[in-house]
């Protein structure tokens, strides 16, 4: 070691040259890695009842086809004089929804349950990046009306007719097949029915009703897998008043992408499709038979 | 004897700043992929191509980010990118190789070029020579190329449920523009 400054130079130099030889690590270090959106949390824009925080693309139009078979259980009125519930349809809506944005999207939707139209608006506020951002945020909200015919005074003020639901979700994907989500829900209905039982004791029903909805999502491959979801809903009237019982909507189901379409074939206790009708009024439960088996088509036509 | 060190010395640094001038980074891309499909083609743009090139050994390397690949359509990026590439996992495309011919980098002008190395689509590496363009103009490169893709190759399933018949091989076209590295 006479000359450390020529050995130190050799080191210098040899180095410099190393460094070139893997010129692909070199470049892996010099390009900044964006903060890309994870990959798409869910494949539709609903699960069974709820809704995802997935959204129609910008320019893209999501036209939907939901049915709800009726019950199979003989006790919840299925049975095999009905196969199962297969004659019976308890719910279908067709809909459309549209992507003004990527991030923005309206739709306008029609159930055979009391015939209710429903407009809806969905905005996702935030979207689960890569870094820095784990969950997806969406807020969720329409106004349906439903346009039956009056049977007694009820509708004399059209008002009546109104309701209207709004929710947030909060969604995350966790690695490649889990997607989890949860969802507040707030519903308001103008018109509440006030119901007096056998002994006389009369029970009113709420306008406000705050619910909370799970949902989750397991892909078996890329273009298969399971779905579930289960709103909770609070409700005094619901818990107390006995003539009719009130269950919470439990629902699971089995999605099929083929690149264009996705299918639902699902399971489910409530007969209404829209939240508007499923918190309010789902009087089946899976105990006694009351699940109905249900599809969903979508098919997105992206413009 | 002092004076020789302080030569060499001086020598072997200059080699590696001169080394270092003989990197070039690219510094605007555009790689396009093509398919053609019995519904609609499917194509996409990506800007985001990263490269280098060591004139002093002719060794190249590229890097696409995958999910940096335009479409038309929004919902074909997603399925591009969740089914086809699975960006998620294997977030970029990559090839390294060795400029087969004899370049003079000093001399301006085009040469047509073969370029043997490994290309990485969908963490499946496979060697590969791709013949190209490279136009030399004082103190930038340009590299053109023209190169089919066999999914088969990259573990690229087609899955028969679709309804779209997608072909087999992509034709991808490079071109990207290199000045000499910072």
């Amino acid at each position: 070691m006479k000359h450390p400054l020529l050995v130190l130079a050799l080191i210098v130099a040899s180095i410099n040259l190393n460094a070139q030889d893997d010129l692909l690590d070199m470049l892996e270090a010099e390009v900044p890695t964006e903060n890309y959106r994870v990959g798409p949390t869910w494949k539709t824009m609903k699960l069974v009842n709820l809704h995802s925080t997935s959204m129609v693309k910008k320019n893209g139009l999501d036209f939907r086809v939901t049915h709800r078979f009726g019950s199979l259980g003989e006790k919840s009125g299925g049975g095999v004089h009905n196969l199962y519930g297969l004659d019976i349809s308890d719910d279908i809506r067709i809909s459309f929804d549209y992507g003004i944005t990527e991030d923005l999207q309206i739709g306008i939707g029609r159930s055979k349950f009391s015939e209710l139209i429903d407009g809806s608006i969905k905005y996702k506020i935030l979207a689960q990046k890569e870094k820095k951002a784990p969950i997806t945020i969406v807020v969720f909200g329409n106004m349906a009306i439903t346009p039956q015919k009056a049977i007694d005074t009820r509708y004399d003020d059209w008002q009546n007719r109104m309701s209207y639901f709004s929710q947030l979700i909060i969604a995350r994907k966790f690695g490649e097949r889990l997607s989890f989500e949860l969802a507040p829900g707030f519903l308001y209905r103008n018109l509440v029915l006030k119901t007096t039982d056998g002994d006389g004791v009369t029970a009113e029903d709420e306008n406000a009703n705050i619910s909370l909805g799970f949902g989750g999502r397991f892909m078996i491959t890329k273009r298969f897998g399971i779905i579930m979801d289960y709103v909770y809903t609070i409700s005094d009237y619901r818990s107390n008043f006995r003539p009719i019982n009130y269950y919470d909507p439990f629902g699971v189901g089995i999605e099929i992408e083929t690149g264009g379409h996705v299918f639902h074939i699902t399971m489910t206790n409530s007969a209404g499709i829209v939240a508007n009708n499923y918190i309010p009024n789902t009087t089946a439960n899976w105990g006694d038979g009351g699940m109905k088996l249900g599809f969903n088509i979508s098919r997105v036509f992206q413009f | 004897m002092k004076n020789i060190y302080t030569a060499l010395i001086a020598i072997l640094l200059g080699i590696g700043a001169l080394s270092a001038q003989d990197i070039f980074m690219v510094d605007s891309s555009y790689v396009h992929f093509f398919s053609e499909a019995t519904l609609e083609n499917i194509e996409a743009e990506n800007n985001k191509a990263k490269g280098l090139i060591n004139r002093a050994n002719s060794k190249v390397a590229f890097l696409i980010p995958i999910k940096s690949f335009e479409f038309d359509k929004a919902l074909m990026k997603e399925h591009f990118n969740e089914n086809y590439m699975e960006s998620e996992k294997f977030k970029t495309a990559t090839f390294k190789g060795q400029i087969n011919e004899k370049i003079n980098w000093k001399k301006s002008g085009t040469y047509v070029v073969t370029v043997t190395g490994i290309i990485n689509v969908h963490g499946v590496e496979k060697s590969r020579t791709i013949k190209g363009k490279l136009l030399v103009k004082e103190s930038r490169i340009r590299v053109q190329t023209k190169f089919e893709l066999k999914l088969v190759d990259h573990n690229i399933e087609i899955p028969t449920v679709v309804f779209q018949n997608i072909a087999e091989e992509i034709d991808v076209t490079v071109d990207l523009q290199f000045s000499p590295k910072k």
